[in-house]
Formats: C-alpha cells, structure tokens, sequence
C-alpha cells in the first residue's frame, strides 16, 4: 500500500516537471522566432498606460494627462524635439487677428490605412466628435469646426488660444466613414506610422510599420508593447523578455547583464504650492457648488514663499532622493520655448534668514521663526505611495529646518490631496508640451496657490490671443517675469520649483534608442514618440 | 432516486434560489453603498493630477455629469438595477465599453485560471491529508504538516514572487506573467503556449489552497482511523487500502467538499493578488482596477457575479452531501 502511495506521487513530481520542461523548451524557440531583434522591439510600460478605452482620439488617446504623439493616428500639427510646433497633416495654419478663426490647411496626399483619402472632412468629425465627449483631453476653447473644402478645415473658438497648436499636436484624425464609437478603439483605422495588429487587453499591444504611410519610412517593423508593473518588468528585463523595461532609481542599484540605463531628460517636474492667500478662503473647486478650503496663514507671506525658494538645496535633491537621476529645476518649463532665465535662483540660506528677518521674524526658543505670535510652520503633503515623492518631502524638511521653517509632511493619496491642496503646499508633479502650464499654475481662479496679480493675468491673457504661436511665447515668459513682477522666486514665489525627474528605462545593449523630444509628466507611450526611428546594431 | 427525492432536491434548490437572489440583491446595494461612500472621487482619479491643474471648471463638469456624480445615489443604484434585471450590466465608464464584454474577456482568463487552481488544490490536499492522517506522527505526516502550516501562513503574492524569481528569471523556464506570448499573433498561440503561461499562477494557487484541505482531511482522517468500525474492519484483515475505500473515504469527504467549494471565495481573493503579480489579466486585475477609479458600473458587476459564484459553490457542496451521505438527504426531506 505504502509503495502504491509513494508510486502515486513519484509520478505527479515527474509530470508536473515534464510539464516544466517541455514548456521551457518551446519558450526559447518562440523567443529566437524572430519577435524581437531586427526590426522589431519589445517594450514593457506600466499598467496604466494602457488606454482603458482603447486607442481612440474621441474618447482622449494620446491626449489628456500624459501627451504623446498617437502613432496609430496623424496630427494636425506636432511638437518638434526642441517642442516648438511642427507640421504634420498641415501644410500650414493661419490664426485670425482675432485668436478666434484658425484655418488649417491640410496636404492632400494622405490616405488611412483602408485606401480612403483623409480630408478636412475627417478632421471636422474628429474635432466635432471629440468636443461632445466628456474626456480627459480639455477642448472647451473650441466652438465649432467645419470643412470648407476637401483640404481646408476651420476652427471656430470661444475664446483667443494660441496653446492650440499643442492640442493640434496630439489629437489624432480618425476617418468619418469608418467611426463606430463602439468599435473603433479596438481596431483603429488611422494614416499614422503604425497599424494595431493585435491587442490582448490587459496585456500587450502588437503595432506594424503602415506601409503606405505618407512620411519617412519606420525602421522598426514590429513593436510590441507589454504593460507590467515594475517589478514584473524588471524582472521580465532581467529574463532577457523584454527589450526596453520602464523602471525606477531604486532598481538601478542592480544593474542587469546585457542592458544599459536609459535616462531621458523630461518637463516632469516637481515642486510645492505655496497658497498665497490666508486661511479661511474658499475656492469654487466644482460646477456643481462644492467648495474647498483654501489659503494658508503662514505661505500667505511673502517673505516666507521667498524664502523657501532658497532654502531648498536642489542639488542635495538630486544626489540623495533621485539617485542623480534628475536635475535641478526652478520652473516647470526646463527647456521649453517659454523658459524664462529669471525663474532661476541659488540655493542661499543665509539670504532666506535675512529675508524672514527683514520682514520682522524673529527665531523662537525652539529654533523655529515668529512672527506676531505666527509660527513659520505648515505641513506638506505628498503621495505616501510614491517613493520621490516622500523622499523630496522628507529633504525639504529637513532643509527648511536649517532655515528656521518647520514642515510637517503628510503622505497621503491623490484624491484626498486634490480636495486638502489649496490649503496645505503639496509636492506636485506638473510638466506639459504645452505652455497651458503656466496658465493653470499662474493665471487667477482656479490655481492650488490661489495665487492672483492682474499683471501676470494680462501677459498670460496676451500669450493667449497671440496670433501665431511663435509670438506667444515672449508673453509665456513674460508672464513668469516681465521686469517688474511676476512669479519668480525673488517677486512672488507662489510655487517653488525644485527638480526635473529623469524617465528611466533598462535597454538591450546592442538597440539605438531614439529619443530626442523631451518627455511631459509623467512615463508611459512618450517613450514610443520615436520608436519609428529606433534600430538593432 | 425516488421521485420523491427528486421533489425534495427540487424544493432545496428552489428555496436556493430565493436566497441567492436576495443576497446578491444585498450585496450589490452593500457594494453601491461603499462606492459612493468610497473617498475615490472618479473625476479626480481619471483625469490625474496634471488634468486636475490643466482643465477648465466646463470640461469637469461634463466629466462629472459623465460619471453620474450630479445623480442622486438612490436614483443612480435604482438606473443601474432596473438596467441589470432587463440584462444590461451598463457601461463601464473607464473602459467606456459595455460592462459584460469588459468582464466576458476578463472572466475566462480568470476562469481558467481558478479552475486549474481549484482542482489541484482539492485534489493534493485531499490526497495530502489522507497520507498524512493514515501514517500519523511519521516522518511523512510531519513533513505534510509542517508543510501545510508554513504555507497556510504564506502570503499569496510573496510565494508568487518567490515562484516568479525561481522558475522565470533564474531557470527561465516560464514566462514572466501575461497569458500569452509576447509579441506573438494570436493565431500563432498554441494551447501549449496558454498552459505555458498558466503554470505559474495556477500553482502558486493551488500551493496555497492544499494547505487548508489537507489540514482538515489529515484531522478527520485521525478521528475515524479510531472508530469501532475502522477497528472491526482491520480485525477482519482488511487491507488500508480498502478501508480507506469502503470505510473512510465518505465520510473524511464531507468536510473536504466543504472546505473546497467554500475554498472558491479564497481562490477568488488569491487571484487577485495573484493577478497582479503575474500581469495576468483577469477579473481580480479588472476589480482592482474599477475600483481604484470609480467605476461603479463594472465594480458592481463583478461583485455580484464573484458573489453568485461563491454562492453556486456552497450550493453544490450542499447539494453534494446528499449524494455522499444518505442521511443527509433524508434529513432534508423531513426539513
């Protein structure tokens, strides 16, 4: 009996290792058949980039929170490395004096991948489609669109946008003939550089080059697109399953055979809100009536905001808490047209003591400054789970600490933070392909410092109705510092800056990553902007 | 079977029926009312917090009004119930597709997946137990366990990491997660490929469930191994292996076909944690996911069919003991 029993389980032990054996044989061959290598490329993202709703421009691919170019889909306009705006589908675009009419001219010769020509018809519908859905991608600028002829499509807006030209840039044309808003994220059909396969939902996302596609010819045939979490890509990088695995600073302390660490520059900045009114303010958050706290007795002083600008050693920042894989940052345009020099400042303790102490605080017994029995304290909350993000509120800490300022960080999640951050300063990550940042951050109403001077006001209002966007950015930097005022740490401070965090990936040795355009907030397909472009050696 | 029998089965299942309906009434209003008391506000979840900072008050409220927020609750759970009775689970608002097809894709990954798990489970455990209380206080029970105490206090998700390490990244002899091939077409995926992916979370599963089964055999198993009949039966020379056959093996089952079909709630839960280690794209994944965004529409369906398989499982565990043991049959009869 006892043997029988022993006979029994020899034999389960043997199968269910027969089993393994036989499953890793046919693992390698499938991976030498030719999925990755020459022309084709494997990248793991994380599990968030997949678009829930699938790869359609109507319902906010490409577009929303994290830009990137739509690759199954063209754009009217791109942003070019240096995130000046570029041409696709137009050939040209003229704004009226009034900023209201934009007229866009569109090239004739572009077909979608069912053999059917795209014309300002399709990009009427698309625009027309995309402004009655309720998405993340913010659209409310536009009136209406209309065709006028086959290759000449007209914008009507409510009100002057220059940033347009960045909303032109990533909302792909989808064909009105072949739009089912039921169907179409599943299978779009574009005239972009690539053409959806195959998507296993919750899985991975197979692209080909479109051969008939109008500009220059991809390199990289096959792109395969799996979406982990980071350990699972990490560890699918260390099993040699992956070609390109987003990662972390941290996992960059084990390095893995075969892979090198890309580290690419990006406009994901982070830095704090210093709400500029005092406590007990209100802030109209919703259409619907709600109202949140707002306002902050101690950042409410200028001396404080200023102060704080200085006392944070940004490069200490880099070094300690990004693992060097960051730069330091003093505004959430670092390297874009609209970067205004002024915004910069040195990290000066010492001249962040004297300008509390100009302003009439006084250093108490507990090494903390007063003021009219005020106590330079407040607290700053942070994502808990996100671990730069801890880390810079920890530092920041511990640095205005030395400066005579107390901080409490708070962790927390993000939809408790989105309702607590106009009263309480918060690490923030911001950054965007659009100089629409610098409204949201500045402009009066709605911004997490509720912060408010009419002369910003009027620059960003100008940059706005500028009639080309070349001419908007002066007033972009203006806006930051016109000479007089603005939101530079030495005038009104209302956000203090504090680093760019660098996207990084592991890659295969031996492939040439192309990656020329900074990344916006935020990791996820911006890393597939150029992966046209990217070959073996 | 008598048709009487089969009257009283009928009335059993019937009075089932009753019952399930109203619990997963409950648990749809239970799993509505923690959504909307969830502090998960969806707007702020879907449009992020560079969105939050970027769009306009005009295009919020359309998002607001897009995910029901401006409906009074009652009114929204009343909308989503009449729809689900007539057989329309809705819409799910982040995969912005029907909630049946979401979950129809998801379900028989999922499926599979706890199906595989489920079966080894009961299988080994029971096996497992029975080897374990026959040769009691050997090396062999001592080995069982030992074995089935450290497992049942094993986190899901850290064996699975364990099992991830082992088998794909040292041994490369499994896939990293996903339930299929990276990079290859769907019509070049073999069955082999699919059981290729399977193994991993299926066994961390199943390693997982046994403990609990073998635990509760091993201990029946004991309590009969001393009864009068046992005795009886082995002074007439019979042999363990027909004892086990012809004495023991209905009644050690019970608590096992109990323990297994209640067990469906636990693979249920393992999945998640599984899923998530394995990127593998089930229900749990899909669970998780509607529920960190606020997806009302597809977080109640789920519950409701992970409540009604649950509620399937103790059903037919019921219905089981009266074929296995007759007493309980006639039991009901009366009852």
């Amino acid at each position: 009996m006892k043997k029988k029993l022993f006979a029994a389980l020899c034999m389960m032990v043997i199968s269910l290792v027969a089993l393994a054996g036989c499953g890793g044989k046919t693992g390698e061959k499938n991976a030498n058949a030719g999925m990755s290598g020459v022309g084709s490329v494997i990248i793991a993202m994380d599990t968030e980039s997949e678009p829930a709703a699938g790869f359609d421009p109507i319902m906010g691919w490409a577009a929303g929170e994290h830009t990137h170019d739509p690759l199954f889909q063209s754009t009217l306009l791109i942003t070019k490395d240096d995130i000046t705006i570029g041409y696709d589908l137009a050939k040209e675009y003229t704004i009226s004096p009034d900023g209201l009419t934009w007229t866009f001219k569109i090239r004739p010769d572009v077909k979608f991948t069912d053999g059917k020509p795209l014309t300002a018809k399709d990009v009427a519908f698309t625009y027309n489609q995309a402004m009655k859905q309720a998405t993340d991608t913010d659209l409310s600028m536009l009136k209406s669109v209309e065709a006028v002829d086959d290759t000449t499509a007209v914008f009507h807006l409510n009100t002057p946008y220059s940033a347009f030209a960045y909303i032109a840039a990533v909302v792909g044309i989808v064909p009105e003939h072949a739009y089912n808003a039921a169907t179409y994220g599943k299978n779009p059909i574009g005239s972009g550089r690539y053409i959806l396969k195959q998507w296993d939902k919750g899985q991975q996302v197979i692209m080909e080059a479109n051969p008939n596609y109008y500009g220059e010819k991809a390199k990289m045939k096959q792109v395969t697109i799996v979406f982990m979490s980071e350990a699972a890509a990490y560890a699918a990088a260390k099993g040699g399953q992956v070609d390109v695995a987003y990662t972390a600073p941290s996992y960059t302390v084990n390095p893995i055979n075969g892979y090198k660490i890309l580290a690419f520059d990006s406009v994901d900045i982070r830095g704090i809100n210093l709400p500029c009114v005092p406590a007990g303010n209100k802030i109209a958050a919703r259409k619907n009536g709600e109202t949140l706290p707002a306002g902050n007795d101690v950042t409410a002083n200028l001396a404080i905001r200023q102060a704080i600008a200085r006392a944070v050693d940004r490069e200490a920042l880099v070094k300690n808490v990004l693992y060097g894989y960051g730069s330091v940052a003093y505004s959430d345009s670092v390297d874009e047209p609209w970067e205004n020099e002024a915004m910069k400042t040195t990290y000066d303790p010492a001249k962040a003591k004297s300008i509390l102490e100009a302003d009439g605080w006084r250093l108490n017994a507990d090494g903390i400054y007063e003021k009219q029995g005020l106590k330079a304290e407040f607290d700053l909350l942070y994502i808990a789970s996100n671990s730069a993000r801890t880390g810079i509120a920890m530092a920041v800490k511990e640095m205005l600490k030395e400066v005579g300022i107390k901080v409490n960080p708070v962790g927390s999640g993000w939809d408790k933070i989105a309702t607590m951050a106009y009263e309480t300063p918060h690490v923030f990550g911001a950054g965007l392909h659009s100089p629409a940042g610098i409204k949201s951050h500045y402009y009066t109403g709605k911004n997490y410092a509720s912060y408010s001077n009419s002369a910003v006001d009027k620059h960003i209002e100008a940059a706005l109705a500028a009639t080309s966007v070349e001419d908007s950015y002066q007033y972009w930097k203006k806006a930051q510092w016109d000479g007089v005022s603005g939101v530079t740490p030495a005038a009104d401070s209302p956000w203090v800056w504090l680093a760019e965090i660098k996207h990084i990936y592991f890659a295969k040795e031996n492939l040439n990553v192309i990656d020329k355009k900074i990344h916006p907030h935020g990791y996820g397909w911006t890393i597939a902007n150029n992966v046209d472009q990217w070959y073996w050696n | 079977m008598d048709s009487q029998a089969c009257y009283s089965i009928l009335k059993y299942v019937g009075k089932s029926l009753i019952k399930v309906i109203s619990l997963l009434i409950a648990v749809s209003i239970l799993s509505f009312i923690l959504v909307s008391t969830s502090p998960v506000d969806p707007v702020r979840a879907y449009v992020g917090e560079v969105g939050m900072v970027n769009m306009n008050a005009e295009s919020l409220a359309r998002l607001e009004a897009y995910f029901g927020l401006n409906t009074p609750p009652a009114e929204r759970y009343w909308n989503w119930f009449s729809d689900f009775v007539r057989g329309d689970m809705g819409l799910s608002l982040v995969y912005r597709q029907p909630v049946d097809e979401v979950i129809g894709v998801k379900f028989m990954n999922s499926l599979l997946l706890m199906l595989t798990a489920w079966f080894f489970s009961g299988i080994l455990g029971f096996i497992l137990g029975i080897i374990a209380g026959l040769y009691r206080g050997t090396w062999i029970d001592n080995l069982i366990k030992g074995y089935s105490l450290l497992i049942a206090s094993t986190p899901t998700f850290w064996l699975a990491l364990v099992l991830l390490m082992v088998f794909s990244v040292w041994l490369q002899l499994f896939p990293i997660g996903l339930s299929v091939p990276i990079g290859m077409k769907a019509s070049e995926v073999t069955i082999l490929d699919s059981i290729k992916h399977l193994v991993l979370p299926a066994l961390t599963l199943s390693v997982i469930g046994v403990a609990n089964i073998a635990l509760h055999t091993r201990e029946k198993m004991i309590d009969i191994m001393v009864e009068d009949y046992i005795l009886f039966a082995r002074a007439r020379g019979k042999t363990r292996f027909s004892i086990i056959r012809h004495h023991a093996l209905r009644n050690i089952m019970l608590p096992a076909i109990t323990l297994q079909f209640a067990s469906i709630s636990e693979i249920f839960g393992g999945s998640v944690l599984v899923e998530q280690v394995f990127s593998y794209p089930g229900l749990g994944q899909a669970a998780v996911a509607a529920g960190l965004s606020g997806d009302a529409p597809l977080l109640l369906s789920i519950a409701v069919i992970s409540a009604a398989l649950v509620f399937t499982g103790n059903l037919i565990a019921n219905l089981l003991y009266g074929f296995i043991d007759p007493r309980i049959r006639r039991g009901n009869m009366h009852g």
